[in-house]
């Protein structure tokens, strides 16, 4: 009869030992072994590479202990169920679909079913022995069903469809998993594991440490492999790893030695630094960033302000000005026009801070700046003169135009290298306020966001920059650099205008005017040094640092409306006065007049009356005489 | 000067008319604000630049909107100042919006209305479009119409909505049949044939209008001339042409006619001048406010910088005489 191939006699499965039994079984072929063979390998049986499609009744062999069926192409495990005393079943390579058929084999220990078509871990109940379970090359998508195998020390899933690891409690003495060639993406339970040594997560899709970081708690582990997975491929997967694990001594098949530790401890301190660090900053930047936002929506409430009573006073259920200090989620809905500086996720920031600000100070290397009018008097502070020197560029932002022009000559004073500034969202709308930049001391480049100054949409606003601030020489104006072309073109644009300017007001005027930006420029000083205005040689030495333009152009002043009105309202009393000085003086002209007319009409018949008079009074002349006489002996 | 009709006139009258007192105040005033400085020099001689200064028409430069109201010399003074001033930007061919004729305007009236801008916007737009880019002179010539005939215009566009809604100010309400069917004409307003009103009853209104009022309006005769060519007419249209009436403007005489606007060859000149004198400007090394003094205003130098530099001034090269306007 027919032996296996391990004790090297023919295989002859065919003909005279199968017997069609005309039992209910008579499909699936019989075996039977001769007892001589059955004497020398009693306990063993091997039907290996014997194309065999279904496994064979076994007759008389009830102390089989070990069975190889490797290499056939058995669909379904069946007839062994007799073989109660089984330790070993190898059914490698075949295409079983199924565990099953196993329940009667309680002593099994062995069980070796890899690259079959097996789509699940099933019907394993009965076999508490197990020592070796090996189901590579499967199907297999789930852990289950195992978790009584206590005795269990090798399991083997690689190569097959697992997507993640779990439920693995209850193998407590398992001491190698092999996992290798799966889609893992996560692996827990590992720490439920009391003995686990070996673990192969090989080519699996593990991309960052806390998907494995039950790992860190397994204090049996000391073999570990993750080549092939994502994870192994970033820069701080090895310090990371090492850190994690210290109970580790191989990782990817190759020991670690202690000089790898040490700068594993080393990196991984340095990591926590940096993340701390960049947690500090983003901390700060977000507060930065609210603070900012903060400012906007003050700037918008304001603008909105003064358009509503610009536009309409009458309507009432118009959005109302609302206290800033009382906002809170609920007054976003009042404002859906508003775009740009607002943020949906404010709302919950907001609501996250206690204390907001108003206004933004912000000193970043070359550049203040200052959001906020508030922000404007941090220029009174005491700057160190290093940082206040290395600035060059001061932007202001959600700030009126007109109260920056107050304090520039502080900034002139302050931070004397500034040489770019920027505006947005500063309400400059009309050309002349440019004029007003005329007293700082130099400015080389000039940038007006778009937003919030609407200034930008004239056609001639850059020339008449160039050619009001033409003693700066300014090279850019908004990013694009200033040619002579464009130097030109202002001159001709505006040119005539400056001659008008200064050659053909009269003199009085010239000075008046002078005088009055002057004065404003000293304003300032006069404050901080607490001089009064009328010390004269101070002012002298003064205007020699602070006046230092164009005489051509230098009545080309930007009074504040505030003030304007101010100074209108001062001329008033003076008008008055003048007024009815000079009615006083008509009244008299005119009386005068009156009565020169009254006296001019009246004269000829005066004239003639006092000539008749006098005629008739010297008719006689004798009598004439007699009374001249008598007029001055009475005299006397 | 010792004519007749000026002597039939009671004093107040005289002065009233000729604005005289205005100036008196506005003069005395001046000298009160800039006591300190005009005391330098004499008041005798703040008086002479003073009126000076009103006879060439610059007295009216960064002055407050009130006073460059005041009178229709005022009027006419600032209407050629804004003219010669930018003049150049009309050469330059660019288009503005109202918005930014009234950013001009205000550099040489700081509180100039814009009310006023948008009025004159609204004649060359027609009432349409306030966003519109706008031609230099066509902005210019409807400026002038609107600012200095700005009470006659608010009266003209009363009579219109009167006459547009069947009202007439000013004939006499008689009850016949006739006279009725004519002033109920408009108020049937067979919607979309009939636009504005009818020109000659409209030109009766204003004739009116001219004679009941003292303050400035258009030659009547100029009017009736605008009106000559049109049956119906609305009222910007009206505005339109009598800003485009080279009569009515030659009548005012602010400005040249409309052929010669970018004509000003003195000016021209000096611009030249000016220009070269920035170019060299520009190619020399501009020098920092460290070094004072070169354009430094120190009282005493300022005098003989101020005097240098309007000595350099070229009079004024159309010697605007202050007509008296019949």
């Amino acid at each position: 009869m027919a032996r296996t191939p391990s004790n090297k006699q023919p295989i002859n499965l065919r003909g005279d030992h199968i017997n069609l039994v005309s039992s209910s079984l008579s499909s699936f072929p019989i075996l039977q072994r001769s007892s001589e063979e059955k004497i020398l390998y009693s306990d063993r049986l091997s039907l290996e590479r014997q194309k065999l499609t279904v496994c064979p009744i076994i007759n008389g062999e009830d102390h089989l202990r070990l069975l190889n069926f490797q290499h056939n192409f058995i669909t379904r495990i069946q007839n062994i169920s007799n073989l109660q005393k089984l330790i070993s079943l190898d059914l490698y390579d075949n295409q079983i679909e199924e565990i099953s058929g196993l329940s009667t084999l309680r002593c099994l220990r062995v069980l070796l079913l890899g690259k079959n078509r097996i789509k699940k871990i099933s019907n394993l109940e009965n076999l508490k022995s197990l020592d070796v379970l090996d189901l590579h090359g499967n199907q297999i998508t789930k852990i289950e069903n195992i978790n009584h195998l206590c005795e269990l020390r090798v399991l083997n899933l690689a190569r097959n469809f697992l997507s993640h690891v779990d439920n693995l409690n209850g193998l407590d003495s398992l001491t190698e998993l092999n996992l290798r060639h799966n889609q893992i993406t996560f692996v827990r339970d590992v720490d439920n594991l009391p003995c686990l040594q070996h673990l192969f997560l090989s080519f699996n899709n593990i991309s960052s440490f806390d998907s494995v970081s039950c790992l860190a708690d397994s204090s049996s582990l000391s073999d570990i492999t993750f080549d092939g997975n994502p994870i192994a491929q970033e820069s701080w997967y090895k310090h990371t790893v090492l850190q994690n694990m210290m109970q580790l001594r191989q990782l990817d098949m190759k020991r670690i030695t202690e000089e790898e530790r040490r700068m594993a401890s080393v990196l991984a301190k340095k990591e926590e630094e940096k993340k701390r660090e960049s947690h500090k900053q983003s901390l700060l930047k977000e507060k930065k960033r609210l603070t900012i936002n903060n400012v906007a929506r003050q700037w918008d409430l304001q603008q909105q302000r003064v358009a509503n009573i610009a536009t309409n006073e009458d309507r009432k259920d118009s959005d109302s000005p609302q206290d800033p200090c009382q906002i809170d989620g609920s007054t976003l809905s009042a404002f859906p026009e508003e775009t740009g500086p607002l943020d949906s996720g404010l709302n919950n920031a907001l609501q996250g801070l206690s204390v907001v600000d108003t206004y933004l100070v912000e000193v970043d290397g070359d550049t203040l700046s200052l959001y906020g009018s508030g922000a404007l008097e941090s220029l009174d502070r005491n700057w160190s003169v290093q940082t206040a020197g290395m600035i060059t560029t001061v932007s202001f932002t959600f700030i009126e135009f007109d109260e920056i022009v107050q304090v520039l000559p502080k900034l002139k004073i302050k931070f004397p290298n500034s040489l770019h500034l920027k505006f947005k969202e500063t309400n400059l709308v009309m050309l002349q306020q440019f004029n007003a930049l005329a007293q700082l001391r130099r400015i080389d480049q000039l940038t007006i966001d778009p937003q919030g100054n609407p200034v930008v949409n004239f056609t001639l606003w850059k020339y008449y920059v160039l050619f009001r601030l033409s003693h700066f020489s300014m090279q850019k104006i908004n990013g694009t650099e200033v040619t002579q072309n464009d130097m030109i073109m202002a001159e001709r644009l505006f040119g005539i205008l400056a001659h008008v300017a200064s050659s053909e007001l009269p003199q009085y005027r010239l000075i008046s005017i002078l005088g009055d930006a002057r004065k404003k420029q000293f304003r300032y000083l006069l404050e901080s040094k607490g001089k009064k205005p009328g010390i004269i040689n101070e002012e002298n030495n003064d205007s020699k640092r602070l006046v230092g333009e164009n005489t051509n152009r230098a009545t080309l002043n930007y009074t504040t409306r505030d003030f304007y009105n101010e100074k209108l309202e001062e001329i008033k009393e003076k008008k008055k006065f003048c007024k009815t000085y000079i009615e006083d003086l008509v009244k008299e002209a005119t009386e005068i007049n009156m009565k020169n007319e009254a006296l001019q009409k009246l004269w000829p018949q005066m004239f003639i009356e006092l000539v008749r008079d006098a005629v008739i009074e010297i008719r006689n002349k004798n009598s004439y005489m007699k009374l001249c006489l008598q007029q001055i002996t009475d005299q006397k | 000067m010792l004519s007749p009709e000026r002597l039939a006139l009671p004093d107040y009258e005289y002065l009233a008319q000729r604005h005289v007192l205005t100036y008196m105040e506005d003069a005395v005033c001046q000298l009160l604000e800039n006591r300190e400085d005009i005391s330098q020099y004499g008041i005798a001689r703040f008086f002479t630049e003073y009126f000076n200064s009103v006879c060439q028409g610059t007295h009216i430069l960064f002055r407050e909107f009130s006073f460059v109201q005041a009178t229709p010399h005022n009027r006419v003074s600032f209407l050629r100042a804004f003219w010669r001033c930018f003049r150049t930007v009309g050469k330059n061919g660019d288009l503005l919006t109202m918005k930014e004729y009234h950013c001009l305007l205000q550099l040489l009236c700081p509180d100039f209305p814009l009310e006023l801008t948008q009025k004159a916007a609204r004649i060359v737009l027609m009432d349409d479009a306030m966003d519109c880019l706008m031609s230099f002179s066509d902005f210019l010539f409807a400026f002038q119409i609107q600012f200095y005939y700005s009470e006659f215009l608010d009266s003209v566009a009363a009579i219109y909505e009167n006459l547009l809604s069947g009202k007439n100010p000013n004939t006499v309400i008689v009850p016949t049949s006739s006279s009725g069917q004519h002033r109920q004409r408009p108020a049937l307003g067979e919607a979309g044939m009939l636009e504005g009103v009818e020109a000659s009853l409209f030109y009766q209104c204003l004739e009116n209008l001219c004679d009941r009022h003292k303050y400035s309006c258009p030659p009547p005769a100029l009017v009736k001339e605008a009106l000559s060519n049109v049956q119906r007419l609305t009222f910007y249209g009206f505005l339109m042409a009598l800003s485009k009436h080279h009569g009515i403007n030659q009548a005012l005489g602010a400005l040249p006619d409309k052929g010669d606007l970018m004509h000003d060859p003195a000016m021209d000149e000096e611009l030249e001048r000016l220009v070269v004198r920035s170019k060299l400007h520009r190619t020399s090394r501009p020098h920092r406010a460290k070094e004072p003094g070169a354009f430094g205003f120190q009282r005493r130098e300022k005098q003989e910088a101020l005097e240098r530099v309007s000595s350099a001034s070229v009079p004024t090269p159309y010697h605007y005489r202050w007509e008296p306007r019949e």
